[in-house]
C-alpha cells in the first residue's frame, strides 16, 4: 500500500481565509489540518483544528479543570456568540510550523512510522515541492480493513 | 577519600585560588541572573571550571554537594507528581469555594489560606500550578477580576512556604546545612508566617476584599461545581496521603528516629511509587516510573548541584570567610545589627534575584561568623534571619519567585496579564511590610 492509494486530496489554506472555510473544509474532507501556503503557492505552515481550538475556545486552565466543567459554565450559555467571533476571524493567527511532509510514492508503513515519531495522525503529502494531499491514520486504516476478509469469530479455521 | 579531601589541587598557571574562584562565582552569578542561559548550564560549567582550573579537586567538589538537600528536593517533587494526578488539590480548592457560599471575598480568604497550608506542606511552585487554574476558572465564572485572588495567592505562597523545612528551597538548604528539623522550622517560623499571613489577608480585605461583588447567578453557577468530580482516581487520592501524612509524620519524628529530611522524602518517594505499581505489568510499571521521574524539575536538582560546587570552590579559596570577617566588622559583631542586617538584604536581594544562589552563597558566610559570636550554637537568629529574609523576599516583585512566574503565566495565557511595575508597586511595600514585622518577631524572640 502506498501513500497515494490513501492520500485524500483537498483545498489549502490562503491568508485572510476565514476559520468556517477550514472548519468546512476540514469536515468534507475528514482532516484534522490543512497546509496554508504562502503568495508563491508554497506551504509555508499549517493550519489545524487542534491549534485553532486551544487558542481561541479553550483556556489552559480549563483544560486543567476538565474534570469540573459542566453545563451550568457561563461559556456554554454565551456559546453562540463565541462561536461566531471565532467562525468570522481570519486563519493567519492560528499557522504554525508546517511539520513533516512525505512523498505520495513512500509506502503507507513509512507514513505510519513518521506519524508515530512526530505524535501526530496525519501528514501532507507533497511531490517535488508541489501539495498533493494529506495522508491520515484513519485513512490508512480504513483501507486495511478493506484488505482483507476475517473468519466470523468463533468459526472453526481450515 | 578524607586524604584527597585535604589534599588540594594546584590552579592552573600558579594563578591565586581566591581571584580564579571569585573571577569564577561572579560571572556564573551575573549570567545567572541575566537569564540569557538556562541556569543549570551556567552553574554545571561554573562548577565545571572550579574544578579544571584547579580551584578544587573532583573530590572536594563532591563533598561541597548537599545530597540531603537534593534528596529531601527529589523525593518530594516525586511525591507531589504523584499525588497531583488524582486531583486532590482541585477537590480542596472547589469544596472551600463552596463552604464560603462562593461569595467572591470568602473564597479569596479560602483559597489564600488553602494556597499557603498546601505551599507548607508540599512546595509554594506545585501549589501554585494547582490553584492557579481553579481561581481562574472560579472567577472566571463569578464575573470578578481575577488580579486580587492570584496576588493574594502569590502572597499565600511564599508565606506559607516559610513555615516549614520543606516549604521553599531557602529553607531545605538552611536546614540541611544547620541540621535543623521539620519541628524547628514548624516552631519558630509558622507562629510568625500566620501572624504574617493573618496581617497580609486583612490588608487584601481592605484593598479588594470588601468591594468585590458577584451577583447571585454567578454564585449559583459556582454552588454547582461537583468537587467529586475532581477527584480522578480514588485509589491514587487513598495511597497518596496515606503516603504524605508518612512522611510529614516522618518529619515530625526525624529527630527521635535519627533520620535525616532526604531519607524519609526519599523513602516516601519508594513506598507511593511501589503502592501505584502493585500489581501493574512491567511495561506499565516502567512507563509509570519513567513519568514519575520525568516530573522531577531535573533543571533546579542540576543547578542546585553546580552552585555547591561554584560556592565551595569561593569557600575553599578563603572568600567566605573574608566576607564574614568584612560583615561582622560592618556590624561591630552585634548580633542584632548583624540578624537585622541579613533580613534585610535577604529579603531586597530575593525580591529581585534568585534567592537560591543567594542563600547558596549565605550559608558557608554565616558558619564562618561562628568563631566571632562564640560558636555555631549562637548562630541561630542569623539562620532564622536569612530563611525569613529569603522566602518573605520572593513576594517582593514578579520575579522575586518562582511561583510568582508560574501565576503570572497562567494569568497571561488566560488573557490577564500582570505586569510587573503595577505588581511591584503594590508588592514590594506589602514585602516591606512583612519583613519589618518579622524583624520585631526576631528581636523580641531571639535577640
Amino acid at each position: 500500500m502506498l501513500v497515494s492509494d490513501v492520500m485524500i486530496r483537498t483545498n489549502v489554506v490562503k491568508s485572510g481565509m476565514l476559520v468556517r472555510d477550514v472548519f468546512a473544509e476540514c469536515g468534507r474532507a475528514h482532516v484534522q489540518a490543512l497546509p496554508f501556503v504562502d503568495g508563491k503557492g508554497e506551504i509555508s505552515g499549517r493550519v489545524t483544528l487542534k491549534n485553532i481550538m486551544e487558542f481561541s475556545c479553550l483556556p489552559e486552565h480549563m483544560v486543567d479543570m476538565a474534570p469540573l466543567l459542566g453545563s451550568f459554565l457561563s461559556c456554554v450559555n454565551n456559546a453562540e456568540e463565541k462561536v461566531k467571533e471565532v467562525l468570522c476571524s481570519t486563519v493567519d493567527k492560528y499557522v504554525r510550523e508546517s511539520g513533516q511532509f512525505i512523498d505520495s510514492s513512500a509506502p503507507a508503513i513509512k507514513a505510519l512510522a513518521f506519524m508515530e515519531k512526530n505524535d501526530t495522525s496525519y501528514l501532507f503529502v507533497v511531490d517535488a515541492a508541489q501539495y498533493m494531499g494529506v495522508v491520515t491514520i484513519q485513512g490508512i486504516a480504513s483501507r486495511m480493513s478493506e484488505m482483507a476478509e476475517c473468519p466470523l469469530p468463533g468459526a472453526r479455521s481450515e | 577519600m578524607h586524604g584527597e579531601l585535604e589534599t588540594a589541587s594546584q590552579v592552573v598557571f600558579g594563578w591565586d585560588p581566591l581571584w580564579v574562584s571569585t573571577i569564577i562565582f561572579i560571572v556564573t552569578y551575573v549570567v545567572i541572573v541575566t537569564e540569557r542561559i538556562n541556569r543549570a548550564i551556567v552553574a554545571g560549567l561554573g562548577a565545571g571550571l572550579m574544578i579544571t582550573l584547579g580551584v578544587l579537586n573532583q573530590q572536594q567538589a563532591i563533598a561541597g554537594v548537599d545530597f540531603n538537600t537534593l534528596g529531601l528536593l527529589t523525593g518530594m517533587m516525586v511525591i507531589v507528581a504523584i499525588t497531583r494526578r488524582c486531583g486532590v488539590f482541585q477537590f480542596v480548592a472547589i469544596w472551600s469555594a463552596k463552604k464560603v457560599a462562593a461569595k467572591p471575598w470568602g473564597i479569596m480568604l479560602m483559597l489564600s489560606v488553602v494556597t499557603a497550608v498546601f505551599s507548607a506542606l508540599l512546595d509554594n511552585v506545585t501549589t501554585v500550578l494547582l490553584i492557579a487554574p481553579v481561581t481562574l476558572l472560579i472567577t472566571e465564572e463569578l464575573d470578578v477580576n481575577p488580579y486580587p485572588y492570584l496576588f493574594a495567592e502569590i502572597f499565600a505562597s511564599n508565606i506559607g512556604g516559610t513555615a516549614t523545612l520543606i516549604g521553599d528551597p531557602p529553607n531545605i538548604m538552611i536546614g540541611s546545612a544547620v541540621g535543623l528539623s521539620f519541628n524547628d522550622f514548624l516552631l519558630n517560623l509558622g507562629p510568625i508566617s500566620l501572624l504574617i499571613l493573618v496581617v497580609m489577608l486583612a490588608l487584601f480585605y481592605f484593598l479588594w476584599g470588601k468591594d468585590l461583588q458577584a451577583t447571585d447567578e454567578a454564585r449559583h453557577r459556582i454552588m454547582q461545581f461537583r468537587e467529586r468530580d475532581a477527584i480522578t482516581d480514588s485509589r491514587l487520592l487513598k495511597q497518596s496521603l496515606a503516603v504524605l501524612t508518612l512522611v510529614v509524620t516522618g518529619f515530625v519524628l526525624a529527630h527521635p528516629l535519627q533520620l535525616e529530611p532526604a531519607t524519609i522524602a526519599m523513602f516516601g518517594a519508594g513506598l507511593l511509587m511501589l503502592l501505584v505499581n502493585i500489581g501493574k505489568k512491567a511495561e506499565e510499571q516502567s512507563e509509570d516510573v519513567h513519568h514519575s521521574f520525568g516530573e522531577v524539575e531535573w533543571v533546579t536538582i542540576f543547578f542546585f548541584v553546580g552552585l555547591f560546587i561554584v560556592v565551595s570552590g569561593i569557600e575553599h579559596a578563603g572568600l567566605l570567610g573574608m566576607l564574614a570577617n568584612y560583615v561582622v566588622s560592618l556590624t561591630g559583631g552585634d548580633m542584632t545589627v548583624t540578624a537585622i542586617s541579613i533580613i534585610w538584604v535577604s529579603a531586597i536581594a530575593s525580591a529581585v534575584v534568585d534567592n537560591i544562589p543567594f542563600v547558596a552563597t549565605m550559608i558557608p558566610m554565616i558558619e564562618s561568623m561562628a568563631s566571632s559570636f562564640g560558636g555555631t550554637e549562637h548562630l541561630m537568629p542569623l539562620w532564622w534571619s536569612l530563611a525569613l529574609g529569603a522566602c518573605l523576599g520572593g513576594n517582593g516583585s514578579l520575579i522575586g519567585a518562582s511561583a510568582n512566574l508560574i501565576v503570572a503565566g497562567f494569568a497571561e495565557r488566560a488573557g490577564h496579564r500582570i505586569r510587573f511595575l503595577p505588581f511591584m508597586a503594590m508588592a514590594f511595600p506589602l514585602m516591606l511590610l512583612s519583613v519589618a514585622i518579622a524583624s520585631l518577631y526576631l528581636y523580641v524572640r531571639y535577640l
